[in-house]
């Protein structure tokens, strides 16, 4: 094997070394150092994951068996079009965090470049597994940084919502046990590939427990997702945390997301015989109360943070639409709208972080307060990213909405689905709108004390903004793109596939 | 063809003002022009083709898949719009510069209006539906812009808000009536939707997709009951309202309904409903205008009336009426926007808008009074202006209608009602502002405005006359054009003639024209009239209802997020039995057809205590060292279980991590209370969460008790059949965990680093103060370290460190291995601080913990790349049998290292976490209980 | 012969548990509690080893040496932690 066969693995490993090279002498006391070496690292993590992308389309899936044990005994990573385009949104989104919190974000409290570094191993290796037990292992993983990035910076509020996010998402890791339990106590397999050529050939008896276990899978990735019923943790936790962490989290909720689309739309899908798509009676209600309720909250925001942490909701709700509506069309739309729904929030989030630091006390509140020094500078990208979160043209919200209307069919559910995500992409237009004047024209007097965003941060802010135009331009391709992952991903893939591509 | 880039050559020009706003007005307003007028250019190039009646059409593939191409078409209508708009467009560039004082800032403004430009031309020209969209919106948001542009004050703010959500929600309306109609044609290019009527009208989505669009163009075009935005939005810069009120902006509603004329009218709905809104929208439009005493209030409520003419005229069913709607578009667009210039001169040379103080201007701008007085004329229908000839034609078609049956004949009735106040606010615009005696209290002298500010005014003022002497010379061949690409088909006779003769129209243009001059010499007891009605301010009422739905969100939002995690673990909770427990109402038992083990005493008391303990840690729950203790017998016996199960790894695991567990808990219940409050939760929550706590710990139960009973074909005979063959130990588990799984292995000492890091990370910088006092209010020993416990302490450290050194040894083939080594290790090391204290043990062990973190992890990762060398996958084994003298025949595995890495990585963990735990109050512990 | 004298041992020692088990949860003070505690540890060595005794086996007697081992520390903890209050000073 030359070394880009292993590249599959790469996304792992990279963090991975990098985050624990960090903890070394002489790194891990000079803060300088740091930033140089996990901005290069995060550069790389682009270069693989773009080879990455690059090699799934060219070649098709790739498959790595670790420890050289084939599936389904051993554990493989499995990059189809999907996952491998995960990767690179979450490197991408990686480098503008990190080049963010390069500017003094990360000053705020011990080993942040190390447990970011983590945390986008956690989200790789849940977006790259193959196996049950290892979603489980790599969603600890990203939990358990997630946990300690949350409360960078200190403050009593922060540590309050982390306690939160803590405790729900404790409760959420034992269901994940007990649902894994349940569904290897009937599979007896833990492999993706192999517990979905199993399903349709189950008993009776084993087939309702096995409903059981995988309707509870439905709760756990629904908490790490935010949905209805379980997204309270969310607003606030995004809210009161440190801006790169918040951006970096925009790619949370999308794993459970991702999870749910693998788990429910896929194994538990068209193909599982009697268990075939036993999630769509949940989800259908769920999708459309979570759009409804995240709008409601959109509207009620009074703050920058909180309003963007609502309209991830929306997002997730939009999503969970698209996983529900069960095709090829709905699912091509549903990966365009994700990354383009990830990128936008992730930006809005780095902004709002400049907006609150130029804002003084009235932080990123929608009050009157002294005139930011940098105002036309953040105007700009903001009305940019809230054009984009509305799903106005130019930018490449529109895009996906319109991919996503196209791609109802039935009429009956058109009205509720179209009515709803129009409601909630003008209600996201209210609110935005009345943030935006509120913030950057309702002012008295100048600010000149205040903190100017460095060009780091800006560069930060720009990879992402930059991205949503390109977007569109390239639509073409993306779509095309997304198209391929959705056909990969709704094909399924069969213990045999995975181990003929093994070989 | 050359049209192809008329759209592309405004969108390159947004920068420019930019770029060039540095240098003076003139040179950035002139470098603004040039990329309009050369597509205006491009235009004229192409216009002999267009009249004479040739469409054209290109494409390029943009996003296949959502059926987006970049389409662009030119034919007679979008000619019309394009000259309009660039035409239009840039004059106003002109006038602007003139108009725009040094505070503002000039380089921006062209920006948003270019911007706009770019915006207006894409929509008029394109040939996919969803690119029309696309630049409809944009549209709505360079309005935004462009009306907020003086965003200092409120009323922009306002004015420009409103305006964006009415057009905004009707774009939102219009997108999803273009996607309904694109699914229905299967096409999103216009050359095959207008070719697509009969299909469109009968199918039975043709209503939705109407009012969609009507939707789409009523919020765009102002008509009732969507008006209401265009007023305020007359808080923006003249120029803008120009440009915006007369020729785009609103005109793009208008255009929607002309462009989609051939597909979605002709039938009885669109007649009815098109018809009835204009008419409304004209009356209410020209009857409030009479009353608005804002120059540019006056002007706008005129246009929402013209609009309301122009959609009125659209919704007629008759061919010549959509002719009509075409000329008065042109008619419209050229007098108001002189209009509007003419009243931003009066603005900005007598610095107030209101009629009430603008009196007898004749005298101090006569040239600018003249220009405005034709304009109005115009406006108001007088012979030999524009106006007059669209007006007529308007009337001829109301007489000639059907679509309200009997009731027909109230249409030319109240056209010329419209026509009467269109006289009357027309002549109010002249008569007050230019005569009517003399300025009261203006801030400065009226003077005229330079000169180049008037020639945009002059210009179109000279069209109106022109167009309006020589219509068939002039604009007969770009109507003839135009309105065939309305009507889609070849044009039925008309002519464009000054006079048709005595006729019933000319009579209603007389009668409107009496009417209107009588309205206007009794305008007092109107005016008297009119203020017995309560003022009311769209805006205020607008923003009021805003934010009552604001509140009302807020309110639903508190509910819902009531900050109470008690609640929200509740919703995670029961929303996990939901799903759960139905499926297993379907199941007939859980018991499996596997023989359960024999019952024994020995058992059952294990079993016994083991719910005694679980029961009394969650009675005890609020004395927190009693639940710990009770904790601990859960612990244990649960050890025993695995040891009687024979799960010895199982065993000795969750011994060693018991241990660690009550250590770390007492270390932090120092700094708890020790009595939680008691209970606050009110008893219908208790018995809420009990009833779910319990519910859950059935289900479970359940489907253990079934999953147990149950024989299963699992992997795990591979791993048993292939441990010894494969993965060169005997101890399975072992093997597992190292060789097979792994990759889990490597996570998860991932995570137990993490973990500590984090746990630094959240204390690092805390200091925490100490009670001299216990709970009980005694006071604590004073003996730090008791010899004893010292003396013990250290002299077992040795035995520890074998022990643990014995244990990872043998892991790979008997119990044991890195994980339950590294943890004795920790223990070990945790007894030495609990005995000699922090200070003590920093002494001996100098290096900082998270090290060790480190170096194990990069021990576990160096074994797995190790695999890369000979050409296998990450975390690939190794293993070997050897044998040397004395020591006789051993095995080396690449697995131990593995495990090596895993032993470390949990000392580290371990004692990063509690012995800086312990450090929390180091340094101070002050000298109590001494007494 | 061996084999009933393990069993009944066993059976006392399980009782022996159940009443350290009685003391632990009645108390009245933590001391006892703690007391009871680890004597349970001790009391589960023996019925470890009695175990591996039963079956003929030696893979329980690493778990009777741990706890032996390990128990202590705990013991050592909570007393420290009535004592002293902050256990690692």
């Amino acid at each position: 094997m030359s070394l880009l066969d292993h590249l599959v693995i790469f996304p792992i490993l990279l963090p991975f070394f990098a985050g624990v090279i960090l903890l070394f002498p002489s790194i891990s006391s000079a803060l300088n150092k740091q930033r140089v070496f996990t901005i290069a690292t995060s550069v790389l993590m682009v270069i693989a994951a773009a080879m990455l992308l690059i090699k799934v389309q060219s070649t098709g899936i790739q498959v790595y068996a670790l420890g050289n044990w084939s599936a389904p005994f051993g554990i493989v990573l499995v990059a189809d079009a999907f996952s491998a385009l995960m990767i690179a949104l979450s490197a991408i989104l990686g480098l503008a965090v990190i080049l963010y919190a390069s500017a003094g974000e990360d000053k705020n409290g011990a080993f942040f470049h190390p447990l970011i570094m983590f945390q986008l191993m956690g989200i790789n290796g849940a977006f790259l597994t193959g196996d049950a037990f290892n979603l489980f292992v790599f969603f600890e993983v990203l939990l358990i940084a997630s946990y300690s990035l949350m409360i960078h910076g200190g403050g009593k509020q922060r540590v309050q919502a982390n306690i939160h996010y803590v405790f729900l998402n404790l409760i959420g890791s034992s269901l994940f046990l007990f649902a894994l339990g349940t569904l290897y106590g009937t599979l007896g397999t833990l492999n993706f590939a192999d517990m979905a050529d199993k399903i349709p050939h189950l008993s009776n008896n084993e087939l309702m427990i096995t409903k059981s276990g995988a309707l509870l899978l439905l709760a756990v990735f629904g908490l790490k997702a935010a949905m209805l019923p379980l997204h309270f943790w969310l607003p606030k936790a995004y809210a009161n945390t440190s801006a790169p962490v918040a951006a970096l989290f925009a790619i949370m909720t999308k794993v459970g997301i991702y999870s749910i689309w693998r788990v429910h739309g896929v194994m538990f899908g068209n193909q599982a015989g009697e268990l075939a798509n036993i999630a769509l009676p949940w989800l259908w209600p769920i999708a459309l109360a979570t759009i409804a309720i995240g709008a409601i909250s959109v509207l009620a925001s009074q703050s920058l943070r909180v309003l963007c942490s609502n309209l991830v909701i929306v997002s997730v709700g939009t999503l969970l639409v698209t996983i529900t509506l069960n095709s090829v069309q709905a699912s091509t739309a549903g990966i365009y709208y994700l990354v383009h729904s990830t990128i936008a929030c992730a930006a809005m989030f780095l902004l709002a972080g400049l907006i609150q630091q130029q804002r003084g006390k009235a932080e990123d509140r929608f009050v009157t307060a002294r005139a930011m020094p940098q105002s036309a500078k953040l105007g700009f990208v903001f009305a940019l990213l809230a054009i984009a979160l509305i799903g106005m043209p130019p930018l490449s919200g529109f895009v996906g909405k319109a991919l996503i209307l196209q791609s109802v069919t039935d009429t009956k559910q058109m009205a509720w689905i179209w009515s709803l995500i129009l409601g909630a992409g003008l209600i996201s237009l209210i609110a935005l709108s009345r943030a935006g004047t509120s913030l950057f024209w309702r002012t008295s007097g100048e600010n000149t004390t205040a903190l100017q965003g460095s060009p780091i941060q800006y560069l930060a802010i720009g990879i992402l903004v930059a991205l949503l135009p390109l977007m569109v331009i390239f639509g073409g391709s993306i779509s095309d793109y997304a198209q391929l992952a959705a056909e990969q991903l709704n094909a399924g893939l069969s213990l045999q596939q995975l181990n003929e591509v093994a070989k | 063809m050359h049209y192809f880039w008329v759209p592309f050559l405004p969108m390159l020009g947004i920068i420019i003002p930019l770029l060039t706003n540095k240098f003076n007005r003139s040179t950035c307003a002139l470098a603004t022009a040039l990329l309009p007028a050369l597509a205006l250019g491009l235009i004229l190039f192409d216009l002999p083709a267009v009249l004479d009646g040739q469409a054209f059409t290109q494409s390029i593939e943009w996003i296949p898949l959502l059926g987006l191409n970049l389409s662009f078409r030119l034919d007679g209508l979008s000619v019309l719009f394009s000259l309009l708009i660039l035409g239009i467009g840039l004059l106003v560039i002109l006038y602007a510069r003139y108009y725009l004082s040094e505070k503002d800032h000039m380089g921006r403004f062209y920006c948003y209006l270019i911007m706009f430009m770019t915006a207006m031309l894409g929509i008029v020209m394109s040939n996919n539906m969803l690119q029309l969209w696309f630049y409809w919106e944009l549209t709505s948001i360079s309005s935004f812009l462009l009306i907020s542009f003086w965003s200092h004050s409120s009323d922009a703010r306002k004015g420009a808000r409103m305006a964006l959500t009415i057009t905004g929600a009707g774009g939102l309306a219009l997108l999803a009536g273009i996607v309904l109609l694109g699914e229905v044609v299967g096409s999103y290019q216009l050359n095959v939707v207008l070719n697509s009527a009969e299909l469109v009208q009968q199918h039975p989505y043709y209503l939705a997709i109407l009012s969609l669009f009507l939707l789409g163009a009523f919020t765009k075009s102002a008509q009732f009951p969507f008006h209401f935005w265009l007023p305020h939005a007359m808080a923006a810069p003249t120029p803008v309202s120009a440009y915006l009120h007369s020729a785009t902006m609103v005109k793009a509603g208008i255009f929607l309904l002309a462009r989609f004329y051939p597909v979605l009218a002709g039938t009885e709905v669109w007649f009815v409903v098109v018809s009835l809104t204009g008419l409304f929208t004209l009356l209410l439009g020209a009857y409030t205008a009479l009353f608005k005493h804002d120059l540019k209030g006056l002007l706008a409520y005129s246009t929402i009336s013209h609009l309301g003419l122009i959609v009125l005229l659209l919704g007629l069913n008759t061919e010549l009426a959509a002719i009509a709607a075409v000329f008065h578009i042109i008619n419209h667009a050229i007098f108001k926007a002189s209009l509007f210039m003419a009243a931003g001169i009066i603005d900005h040379e007598s610095g107030s808008r209101d009629m009430r103080k603008l009196n007898g201007l004749w005298k101090y701008m006569p040239i600018t009074a003249t220009l405005a007085m034709v304009a109005s004329a115009s406006m108001a229908g007088v012979p030999l202006l524009n106006g007059f000839l669209s007006k007529e034609m308007f009337f001829t078609e109301t007489l000639d209608q059907s679509i309200l049956g009997s009731l027909s004949w109230l249409i030319p009735v109240l056209a010329t009602i419209g026509g009467a106040f269109a006289v009357a606010y027309s002549l109010r615009f002249i008569h007050d502002v230019f005569f009517n005696g003399e300025p009261k209290g203006l801030t400065k002298t009226p003077h005229e405005p330079p000169r180049y500010m008037r020639v945009p005014v002059e210009i179109l003022v000279a069209l109106c006359l022109v167009v309006g002497i020589f219509p068939a010379y002039t604009v007969g061949p770009l109507l003839d054009s135009a309105s065939l690409a309305v009507l889609n088909h070849p044009l039925p006779e008309f002519s464009l003639a000054i006079w048709h003769g005595f006729n019933i129209p000319l009579l209603m243009s007389g009668l409107a024209i009496a009417g209107g001059l009588a309205i206007y010499l009794n305008r007092k007891p109107l005016f008297r009239f009119e203020g017995l009605f309560p003022a009311i301010d769209a805006k205020i009422k607008f923003e009021g209802a805003i934010q009552a739905c604001v509140r009302w969100a807020q309110k639903v939002n508190q509910t819902l997020e009531s900050g109470s995690l008690q609640r929200y673990a509740f919703w995670l909770c029961f929303f996990a039995l939901a799903l759960i427990a139905p499926p297993l109402l379907d199941l007939d038992t859980t018991r499996g057809s596997q023989a359960e083990y024999p019952l024994n005493g020995a058992v059952a008391i294990a079993a016994v205590l083991l719910v005694a303990g679980s029961l009394a840690t969650v009675i005890w729950s609020h004395y927190r060292l009693i639940a710990l203790l009770m904790l601990s017998l859960v612990g244990l016996v649960v050890s025993i279980t695995f040891a009687y199960f024979s799960a010895p790894d199982l065993a000795l695991t969750q011994l060693s991590v018991e241990i660690v567990t009550v250590i770390l808990l007492l270390l932090a219940l120092y700094f708890f209370p020790q009595h939680t409050p008691t209970s606050k939760s009110r008893p219908s929550h208790f018995v809420r969460d009990l009833a779910v706590a319990s519910l859950i710990g059935c289900i479970i139960g359940s489907i253990c008790f079934a999953l147990m009973t149950s024989p299963l074909d699992s992997i795990s005979e591979f791993f048993i059949a292939n441990a010894k063959t494969g993965g060169g130990g005997t101890n399975v588990v072992n093997v597992i965990l190292v060789d097979f799984r792994g990759f889990d292995t490597f996570g998860e000492i991932t995570v137990l680093g993490i973990a500590a890091l984090g746990i630094y990370k959240l204390i690092a910088r805390m200091r925490l103060s100490m009670r001299t006092k216990d709970h009980d209010g005694r006071l604590w020993a004073t003996d730090k370290y008791p010899v004893l416990l010292s003396v013990i302490s250290q002299s077992l450290l040795p035995l520890f460190l074998l022990i643990s050194a014995y244990i990872f040894m043998r892991g790979h083939n008997l119990p044991g291995g890195g994980f339950i080594a590294g943890l004795i290790t920790s223990i070990a090391l945790i007894q030495q601080y609990l005995a000699h204290g922090v200070d003590w043990m920093t002494k001996r062990v100098s290096v900082s913990y998270h090290y060790f973190i480190a170096i194990g992890l990069v021990t576990a990762a160096i074994t797995g790349l190790g695999s890369w060398a000979f050409g296998q996958p990450f975390l690939t084994s190794w293993f070997d049998y050897f044998s040397l003298p004395w020591i006789g025949k051993f095995e080396l595995t690449s697995a131990l290292v593995f495990d090596l890495g895993v032993y470390l990585t949990v000392i580290g963990a371990t004692l990063l976490i509690l012995a800086n735990l312990g450090k929390l109050t180091t340094k101070e512990r002050l000298t109590v209980g001494v007494r | 012969m061996l084999s009933y004298a393990t069993l009944f041992a066993s059976g006392l020692i399980c009782i022996a548990l159940a009443l350290n088990a009685w003391r632990l949860i009645v108390g009245p003070t933590t001391p006892d509690r703690i007391i009871a505690v680890d004597t349970m540890y001790i009391n589960s060595i023996a019925l470890i080893i009695l175990l591996g005794l039963y079956q003929g086996t030696t893979s329980y007697y690493e778990s009777a040496l741990l706890i032996a081992l390990l128990g202590f520390v705990s013991t050592a903890a909570f007393c420290k932690y009535l004592l002293r209050g902050d256990i690692i000073e």
